[in-house]
């Protein structure tokens, strides 16, 4: 059996599991062998998700072609969607890891998985490279526009913004990865016997010196906490200059040096929100209830709420210094973004990356249950797609043609509501993304077996005079 | 964690309320000095109010100087109290226990000292009364036909630190009551009296424990949103303002906010390694407490150094004539240049550099150092914002000047740091500045884990 | 009859923890007899029966109150004085919102605070037994009997292992 009876005391009863060390690895491998007729219906419709976006993508390439933004704005909208969560689920994985919370465990692998995903952010950034308007005027010195748009470049330097943004994009995603690697090392090793076909093949490749001597695990927390505050600020960055490139120097006159926070803080929440979903799946129909206690969506679920809390804070900070001054292009971005043009969706995003995960987690009962915080964390995630939707597509059809030259936004543009194929493409690339996530679960096991075992060390129930307790151990 | 050898209540007692029930020589002497300082720093700001603002250096444009930079930097430091106590406490970490307190109590105290800074700064400050002379009655100002503008950031300041200031000494107060019974149980006469009032009763029950342990989650819990919104309102003074090219940023929220972490913890830090030192409470705040400090400056830090990069990097972002100017005098100008580099070192690339080092970390001396140093920093870093901004006020570019302060203004600064300093030696003299239930619990909750032949440190947890 | 106070001072948890196991065995309720710790022990330690409370009730009404009040203040003092300033509307929604914000959350924790020494059952003047030493690390049971039980209290607690027993007619021992 995986786990003896969940323990908690009082309030918190049920809340807390202690597995079985012995039995752990077994039972995770063969879990990860199952393909349960919901996993694979799930593969299929993902997979014909995947294939709808590949078909609107081909088909927006022919209707529109790659000169100019404004039709690939949902693209750039779900690309960002797939960035944001899949670059922010690993620094979730990282930062609980640096924190030393024992109640992360269950949790390590599942964000971390999101780094194959992140493959795919790659190949879909390539088309937006060549979209992005350039930096310089190509009609060169003309009144009342300028010669070089605003940008984060400023000058543009070699290669900016293209090259860069797609060397970050390839280093966050390798750098994912190979958190990814190490951490998973432990477990390939000790699987690389049993496994078989491409994943044994696989596993003895990718961990066939690995023994778990204790040289071995210092070298992998070593390399794990080096690679995670390197990761940490991989992804800072990035996000700040995807935010800038693909949406705030699109929209003449827009300075605004909240919005790569805005951004980041969104991302973080939308990631940690797919982890909550991915976790409550897990334990509720994926039979790891035995490694998944409620303590980790109560844990999880503080972080979710402080992010959301976060997430208002800055959009309001953002929204209240624009208002106050009445400047002209500030309010024109207001009416833009906010009250006019795109309000239905600022209002869904405000709805949902707001005020309903505030709802549900304001309350500590369901921020005791499993189903609380995994609510919350799937609204946040409609939330952030609402944001990139907004932002995304506001930016890319905000200043179309030569307008994106001007120095501000003198007109509140109209709406941009999507086509057949903007739907194939957000809908089947969320798909897409969620077919990989599903691909890779059979490659590594969806829990980090080792670490798992090390809390079996630190995590104990005890007696202390008359009432029993969950004992934590502090190694540090 | 858990370094420390255990310890009985006893012994707890006795240690932790020596700074009450005995008066160590130094005391008087320090307090004497300290005092002398916070009056001629009070005659300094009466002479002012007697002769006018032109004894300062304070002229067109530069109408904000060292009073509203020492004002910005004491609501600063209280931040300390919240993010140890409150974020702390939510998250459990057994490392907060020596440290609240005295956080809480600096809270106060800094917060008090801050407003005493734009109270003298109008000028004539019996006109502060009349304005907030209202309800039911009507304010004097607007009697006069003089509509002071609502809406405006000067009116949102007020209302928040105010709301800060009324919570924080609640949440003391309340956090002080087991320990009032405690000093009600070791004092007699008068003491024994006012420390029984303010105990109002207490006996310890399971009960009132509970009561006690829910209210530190719970007002933990409501400060926070309290202690965020507190500096953003402070920042938004500037941030509202569209004339002053650098700071009309919509950064400023956070990037005050996490300054104010930054400056108050490291405040902190330092008030723990000279309480340690002056008190010998070596066996409540170990190494290891201060090396846990240090770790989460090290964080606080590189997210400040990130905001502080969106600041600046924005600034230049926007290619305009007036806002290069203002960046302009900040980094070409001396010796404004040489301040910035100045400020940019002390505040983050020493201290980190510091902390990263582990023997460093526990190295009390160094500690202090790099405390004290984010703090001059951080001085610096908000007379960087205000006076560079204002002396390249837009459109009155004939106006542009510069600043320097007068004796007047470094008095009345110097004395807000001894008033400070003074106000915690005087309250450590009433109410202990560790929390005696906090360390007791944490030797009650002690335990340990024996995995193979080493034995790991445990805390007993109910959630 | 009324019930008359004893307390029971022990050095040890466990033994106060006994004290409390043998009381049960001998028949008083749990709610005539309380735990009197100089540190907060988790709930539960000694068996002691749980403790209720509404605290929750208090900062949601705090922050009702507060939000009624700080609208209120904000909206009437903007439409009393009526004048445009640097083009923003007379009633301008987001200052309102942060000074709302901030008398909510004054409120609140006003009222919290008013809800947690209530809910304490503070302030208790009028002590009920009660010995310094408890402050010291001594654990106190204290408990309420009837008269013609004191006696038989007292032998259960000194067997419990208590140090000493203090009455309120001044008596101690163990």
């Amino acid at each position: 059996m995986a786990a003896a009876e969940p323990k908690g005391h009082g309030q918190h009863s049920g809340m807390w599991i202690y597995p079985d060390a012995k039995v752990i690895s077994q039972d995770v491998s063969e879990k990860s062998k199952d393909m349960a007729k919901p996993f694979r219906t799930a593969l299929v419709v993902t997979g014909i998700l995947f294939i709808l976006a590949i078909v609107g993508f081909i088909a927006r390439a022919a209707d529109d072609g790659f000169d100019e933004i404004g039709p690939w704005g949902y693209y750039t909208a779900l690309f960002s969607m797939l960035f944001m969560v899949t670059s922010g689920a690993p620094l979730a994985a990282c930062a609980f890891r640096f924190t030393k919370s024992h109640w992360r465990r269950p949790l390590s692998r599942v964000a971390e998985l999101f780094s194959i995903v992140s493959i795919l952010n790659l190949l879909m950034f390539i088309p937006m490279m060549i979209v992005l308007p350039s930096l310089e005027n190509p009609a060169g010195s003309v009144e009342g526009q300028m010669e070089l748009r605003r940008s984060i470049w400023f000058e543009g330097p070699i290669g900016a913004p293209h090259a860069w943004n797609l060397a970050g994009v390839a280093f966050l995603t390798i750098t994912s990865i190979a958190i990814l690697w190490t951490s998973a090392i432990a477990d390939m090793g000790e699987a690389r016997h049993s496994a078989t076909g491409l994943k044994g093949w696989l596993y003895r490749k990718l961990a066939g010196g690995w023994y778990g001597t204790k040289r071995q695990w210092n070298v992998q927390k070593a390399g794990l906490a080096l690679l995670g505050a390197f990761y940490f600020m991989i992804v800072v960055f990035m996000h700040f200059t995807i935010s800038s490139d693909y949406a705030q120097s699109l929209i003449p006159g827009w300075k605004d040096s909240i919005f790569p926070v805005l951004y980041t803080v969104t991302a973080f929440q939308a990631s940690l929100g797919a982890i909550l979903v991915t976790l409550f799946i897990l334990r509720r129909w994926g039979g790891y209830e035995g490694y998944i206690g409620k303590s980790t969506f109560w844990s999880a679920s503080k972080v979710l709420l402080g992010l959301t809390l976060l997430w208002v804070y800055h959009l309001f900070a953002f929204f209240i210094t624009f208002w106050y001054g009445r400047l002209e292009v500030e309010q024109n971005i207001i009416k833009y973004l906010i009250v006019d043009t795109y309000s239905v969706i600022f209002l869904l995003n405000l709805a949902f990356s707001f005020v309903l995960p505030f709802a549900v987690l304001v309350w500590n009962p369901v921020r005791r249950s499993d189903w609380g915080p995994s609510l919350a964390g799937l609204l946040a995630l409609i939330g952030g797609l609402m944001f990139n939707i907004r932002i995304f597509v506001g930016s890319a059809n905000a200043a179309p043609g030569e307008n994106i030259y001007h120095f501000l936004l003198h007109k509140v543009p109209a709406p941009v509501y999507p086509d057949i194929w903007d739907l194939f493409i957000v809908v089947g690339g969320l798909g897409a993304a969620v077919f990989i996530y599903l691909v890779s679960t059979r490659i590594l096991p969806i829990l980090s077996i080792w670490e798992v075992k090390e809390g079996t060390f630190y995590q104990k129930w005890g007696k202390l005079h008359r009432g029993e307790y969950q004992i934590l151990g502090k190694p540090e | 964690m858990q370094e420390g050898k255990p310890l009985q209540s006893k012994q707890i007692n006795r240690e932790l309320l020596l700074t009450i029930l005995n008066s160590p020589k130094w005391f008087f002497t320090t307090v004497s000095v300290l005092g002398i300082i916070v009056m001629v720093a009070m005659g300094a700001a009466g002479y002012m109010i007697n002769q006018g603002f032109g004894v300062t250096g304070l002229n067109r444009p530069v109408m904000w100087g060292f009073f509203i930079t020492n004002f910005v930097f004491w609501i600063g430091i209280s931040h300390a109290g919240v993010m140890l106590s409150a974020i702390l406490r939510l998250s459990k970490a057994e490392w907060r226990r020596p440290a609240t307190r005295a956080a809480e109590i600096l809270t106060v105290f800094s917060l008090m000292t801050a407003m005493t800074m734009p109270l003298i700064h109008t000028g004539r400050p019996w006109r502060t009364v009349y304005w907030i002379y209202t309800l039911p009655f009507v304010p004097y100002d607007y009697a006069r036909g003089i509509w002071p503008n609502v809406r405006t950031p000067l009116v949102w300041d007020p209302s928040a630190v105010y709301t800060y200031l009324t919570s924080s000494i609640l949440f003391v107060v309340v956090a002080l009551i087991p320990d009032f019974a405690v000093l009600r149980d070791r004092t007699t006469g008068m003491s024994h009296r006012i420390y029984g009032l303010l105990a109002m009763g207490w006996q310890g029950n399971a009960r009132q424990w509970k009561l006690q342990i829910i209210a530190g989650v719970l007002l933990s819990a409501l400060i926070l949103p309290v202690f965020v919104s507190v500096h953003s309102i402070v920042s938004w003074d500037f941030g509202m303002a569209v004339s002053v090219k650098s700071w009309h940023s919509t950064v400023f929220a956070p990037y005050f906010v996490v300054g104010a972490v930054h400056s108050g913890v490291s405040a902190v830090a330092f008030v723990l390694i000279l309480l340690r030192y002056v008190y010998g409470w070596q066996n409540y705040i170990r190494h290891e407490h201060i090396d846990a400090l240090a770790r989460l400056l090290v964080v606080v830090a590189t997210g400040w150094f990130y905001f502080l990069v969106m600041e600046i990097l924005f600034g230049f972002y926007g290619r305009e004539a007036d806002e290069i100017a203002v960046r302009d005098y900040q980094f070409m100008v001396s010796p404004w240049n040489i301040w910035m580099m100045i400020f940019v070192g002390v505040t983050y690339f020493l201290p980190v550099a510091i902390w990263l080092s582990r023997s460093a970390r526990r190295n009390l001396w160094i500690m202090s150092l790099a405390c004290i140093s984010v703090n001059i920093g951080m001085w610096l870093e908000r007379f960087l914002i205000i006076v560079p901004g204002l002396a390249r006020k837009q459109l009155l570019t004939f106006d542009w000047y510069t600043y320097t302060p007068s004796a007047v203004e470094w008095i009345i600064v110097g004395g807000t740091f001894a008033m400070v300093t003074m106000l915690m030696l005087v309250i450590a003299r009433v109410v202990p500045l560790i929390p005696l239930y906090d360390i007791k619990e944490g030797e009650i909750l002690r335990t340990e884990i024996k995995i193979g032949r080493v034995t790991v440190p445990a805390v007993f947890r109910e959630d | 009859m009324a019930k008359k106070p004893i307390l029971g001072l022990f050095e040890t948890a466990d033994n106060a923890a006994d004290a409390g196991d043998a009381l049960k065995s001998a028949g008083v309720a749990p709610t005539d007899f309380d735990f009197l710790t100089d540190a907060p022990y988790p709930e539960g330690a000694f068996g002691e029966r749980e403790e209720n409370h509404r605290l929750y009730i208090f900062p949601f009404v705090g922050a009702l109150i507060g939000l009624t009040v700080g609208i209120m203040l904000t909206s009437m003092t903007q439409m009393a004085y009526p004048l445009v300033q640097g083009g923003k509307p007379i009633l301008s929604m987001p200052p309102m919102a942060v000074v709302t914000y901030e008398s909510t959350m004054l409120t609140a924790i006003v009222f919290t605070i008013i809800g947690i020494i209530f809910e304490s059952r503070l302030p208790a003047f009028k002590e009920g037994l009660y010995d310094t030493r408890i402050t010291e690390g001594y654990i106190g049971v204290l408990v309420n009997v009837d008269e013609e039980q004191l006696t038989s209290t007292q032998t259960l607690l000194t067997q419990a292992g208590a140090i000493d027993v203090v009455r309120k007619d001044g008596g101690s021992g163990a």
